[in-house]
């Protein structure tokens, strides 16, 4: 088995450490990042298997109850599933820590009603989702391989245009970050252009009385530093931080790769089509796909002979539509995949160890 | 009696000060201002969401709210806003 090409690539010792396993709704992501994480930890791997699907059923597939903290389902494998809610509370939690010092008392209560309603805000669950993900990663990939709590991590994402938008969030914010800390770039220039231009006093506005009051000058290594906007600039440049991170780990083949499953069906390929566009118009590297539930060879019967003769044309059209991505054919199983046996059976057709049929062409 | 060369060079220095004043103090409120209109604007993008304009960030400016929410009560004045414009926050 060559190990440079997909699927063993991901098995090298210098494979990926960070795997996303997407896809649409139901075609098996959950299966086939199970499988996965099960090699890998086969293989000698210390895995996680993190689900960030709000509605998770990895815990499912194992037949455990799973919360947000490692759980270990065997030597080398443990599995979470990720818990924004419980996320976005820990993070409304530190702002209001970060509030003590900076806020007159009286305005805590004010400052809690906004905190409470933003729970509520479309985007605090996929942000804290974004945030959690970055962390791991960035904790994973901070220590080598054999050091640190993860040699690997292995993502089961949520459907298709949840977890497109997930990966393009951190791009998107750190645009957004840019435009803030411009805005800080200009008052500060005006602060500085300000300050020269009295020699260091304190400069007032004529005509407009206390104009500047609200800038809190404060007396810093000899010159004279806005407090304020120091930690402003700061809360934002830690998260830019953190964001640019977030993608540049995203999109380093050498760190992730993104593994796409798919079934032979109309809707899903179509689905695939434009999400891998869009995979691409963002650079997150595609490493494979996996072709999922195809049917067996062999006596069918004229019912499903009939559905296999369709399943040729879809076939042919992945063929045609991701030549250049490497795809393994995964068959469909006399039984649903549950339980270690055979999720154990998954993983030895993707690494290509049992009727494991390389896609022809 | 003509004035001591000291005295030619302290009216000298008196009367270039006031210039500068006169000169400098038009350009104090212009970079004034300037700073505050970037200021403003800020507070505009961290608290757009509550203002009904969408913001993909919303999350993210949170943590932006200790640090300019004592600023509020002037900006919401100076942009014409008689009260707090957000409803979950009263500050007058």
């Amino acid at each position: 088995m060559t190990r440079s090409v997909f699927p063993g690539s991901l098995l090298a010792s210098d494979g990926p450490r960070i795997l996303f396993v997407g896809g649409k709704g139901g075609v098996g992501k959950t299966t086939t990042a199970s499988a996965l994480a099960l090699e890998l930890a086969r293989a000698g791997r210390r895995c996680l298997l993190v689900s960030t699907d709000p509605a998770h059923s990895l815990g499912d597939i194992f037949g455990v109850e799973l919360t947000a903290t490692p759980r270990k389902l065997r030597g080398g494998l443990h599995a979470l599933e990720l818990d924004p809610d419980r996320q976005v509370v820990r993070y409304l939690d530190q702002v209001r820590e970060n509030m003590q010092g900076l806020v007159r008392p009286a305005m805590y209560h004010e400052i809690e009603r906004q905190l409470e309603l933003s729970r509520q805000a479309p985007g605090a669950v996929e942000a804290a989702t974004m945030d959690r993900i970055s962390q791991l990663m960035a904790d994973t990939v901070r220590r080598p391989r054999g050091e640190g709590d993860w040699d690997v991590l292995v993502f089961d994402t949520a459907p298709t245009g949840h977890t497109l938008r997930l990966l393009s969030l951190p791009e998107i914010m750190a645009a957004w970050t840019d435009g803030l800390l411009r805005t800080r770039q200009r008052s500060d220039a005006w602060g500085r252009a300000l300050e020269r231009l009295s020699g260091g006093r304190a400069a007032e506005a004529p005509g407009e009385g206390d104009e500047l009051s609200y800038i809190d000058q404060v007396e810093e290594g000899g010159g004279h530093q806005d407090a304020r906007s120091r930690r402003i600039r700061e809360v934002l440049l830690e998260r830019r931080r953190k964001f640019t991170r977030a993608r540049r780990l995203l999109l380093d083949p050498a760190v992730t790769a993104f593994i796409w499953v798919l079934i032979p069906e109309k809707l899903p390929i179509l689905e695939s089509e434009k999400a891998i566009r869009t995979l691409d118009e963002h650079r997150v590297p595609v490493a494979g796909m996996v072709v999922n539930r195809v049917l067996p060879r062999g006596d069918l019967g004229a019912f499903l002979e009939s559905r296999r003769a369709q399943e040729e044309e879809y076939l042919a059209r992945i063929r045609k539509h991701f030549s250049r991505i490497p795809r393994i054919q995964v068959p469909l199983l006399a039984r649903d995949v549950e339980g270690m046996e055979t999720l154990e059976q998954v993983g030895r057709i993707l690494m290509g160890g049992e009727r494991g049929s390389p896609p022809p062409g | 009696m003509t004035p001591s060369r000291d005295e030619i060079k302290r009216r000298l220095e008196h009367a270039m000060e006031l210039l500068r004043e006169f000169y400098e103090g038009r350009h104090r409120g212009a970079l004034a201002r300037s700073r505050r209109d970037e200021d403003d604007l800020f507070m505009l993008l961290v608290l757009s969401e509550s203002m009904g304009i969408p913001n993909p960030a919303s999350y993210y400016t949170l943590e932006l709210l200790p640090l300019v929410m004592d600023r509020f009560h002037e900006w919401h004045l100076r942009m014409g806003m008689e009260h707090s414009p957000l409803d979950g926050f009263r500050c007058c």
